[in-house]
């Protein structure tokens, strides 16, 4: 029957779906992290240019779970 | 209009915390003042101009020259930060902050009336100025600038202290200054005071400790070389103290030193001095240095407790404060040649 083609859905479009959310909201978890080490990392270095190297590393360290997010991505493809 | 228990908006934790933790980290060293005791007074203006504040030296280097640039580059210094905190703090912190720092307007509106009462050169009064309140240096020198006291005071009718100075009599000094004081606090119990906002009550405990000290200190200096009778020094104690609140001032009031000191050992500042309160104590100076480096421990434990709140700025603040004192001290104690023990005492560390 034609409507119960239109309530199944395609197990692979679920997957990239799955995929998304996965990466996406690893994204913004990574980004509220990154949001307030950064400030700081710029104040910081305001006071002290010395503190690039640093602030910068410490930066990009919660960027660590969007790369959890992307594995879990290619696992689910 | 917004009631004085309201929070002002979310406050920049992550920046203001980091960047005064890192203006902390260019403080003197306190390796630096042994130092600077050893050296004469050419190498300490010399050593001064080579730090942290040689663009405070280098703007003032063309109207003034020795003791006094140092001075007023100090004091130009220590407004130029904090207008800087100022500037950077957002909401909450930034209400909180600019409440305190309003006791600057009220240290230089007396600097200003004391000089004027006692007829002292325009150039002293400027000397001892510092602009990191609401009033701006411009405003302070131009009432500096002013004949008499009546004057300065009119000069004032729009702010929030004319309601005090006002009442201003020929020869009565003391009491607006102890007036505007108490004014100061009480103002800051009534907007920060009675509130769940964390901050505030952050706040609220240094200020209270900060009461409790000066009433300490205060009683100390009349109790030992006090003239003046318990009534009057009833007035000048300021109510609040996180652990000595009115109620048991009034009953140290009529103690002698010896019995004044005994009464202290049940409260947490009796640790700082235990070592050496001493009745027969010739001179002041080492309790009351004990008593600061017991305020500024404190402010360094409590911004460790609470690392993104109000207290590592507040910690800043009372260490730069010290800081500047302590320069001040140094070059003032070996301008007048002092002896290198006597500076040493004097310097909180």
């Amino acid at each position: 029957m034609v409507g119960e083609e239109l309530t199944t859905m395609d197990p692979s479009g679920l997957k990239a779906i799955g995929a998304g959310l996965a990466v996406g909201l690893a994204g913004i978890a990574s980004g509220l992290g990154e949001k307030d080490i950064g400030t700081a990392a710029v104040a910081a270095m305001t006071e002290k240019e010395e503190m690039f190297g640093k602030g910068l590393i410490m930066t990009v360290i919660p960027e660590s779970i969007v790369i959890f997010g992307l594995v879990v991505a290619l696992l689910i493809k | 209009m917004v009631s004085p228990v309201q929070s002002r908006g979310s406050s920049n934790y992550a920046y203001s915390v980091a960047r005064v933790r890192a203006m902390k980290s260019k403080l003197l060293p306190k390796e630096t003042y042994a130092r600077l005791v050893n050296m004469k007074i050419d190498e300490i203006i010399r050593f001064i101009e080579e730090s942290e504040y040689k663009q405070d030296v280098d703007e003032l280097a063309r109207t003034y020259d020795g003791i006094d640039l140092i001075e007023h580059a100090l004091n130009k210094n220590l407004a130029s930060t904090f207008t800087k905190i100022i500037n950077f703090t957002n909401g909450e912190l930034n209400y909180i902050l600019t409440e305190y720092l309003k006791d600057y307007d009220i240290w230089n509106i007396k600097a200003i009336l004391r000089g004027k009462y006692y007829g002292a050169p325009v150039d002293e009064i400027k000397e001892s100025l510092v602009a990191a309140g609401q009033l701006s240096y411009g405003k302070l020198s131009a009432l500096a600038e002013k004949d008499s006291e009546d004057d300065v005071i009119e000069a004032l009718q729009n702010t929030q202290y004319y309601i005090i100075l006002k009442e201003y009599e020929k020869g009565q000094l003391w009491k607006i200054e102890n007036l505007l004081d108490h004014m100061y606090y009480s103002s800051l119990f009534q907007t920060l005071g009675s509130t769940k906002i964390s901050d505030r009550r952050h706040f609220m405990k240094f200020i209270r400790t900060e009461i409790d000290i000066k009433n300490i200190t205060l009683l100390m200096r009349l109790k030992k070389y006090g003239t003046i009778d318990a009534e009057k020094s009833a007035d000048l104690m300021i109510a609040g103290g996180l652990e000595l609140g009115l109620a048991e001032i009034e009953k140290l009031l009529p103690l002698s030193f010896e019995e004044l000191l005994q009464s202290l050992e049940k409260y947490s500042y009796w640790n700082a001095i235990a070592d050496i309160a001493d009745p027969n104590i010739d001179s002041l100076t080492d309790l009351e240095t004990q008593l600061t480096k017991y305020s500024l421990r404190t402010a360094g434990s409590f911004s460790h407790e609470y690392p993104l709140s109000i207290a590592p700025i507040m910690d800043y603040i009372l260490n730069k404060k010290n800081e500047i004192r302590n320069l001040r001290i140094i070059v003032r104690g070996k301008a007048s040649n002092l002896s290198e023990e006597l500076i040493k005492n004097q310097l909180v560390i």
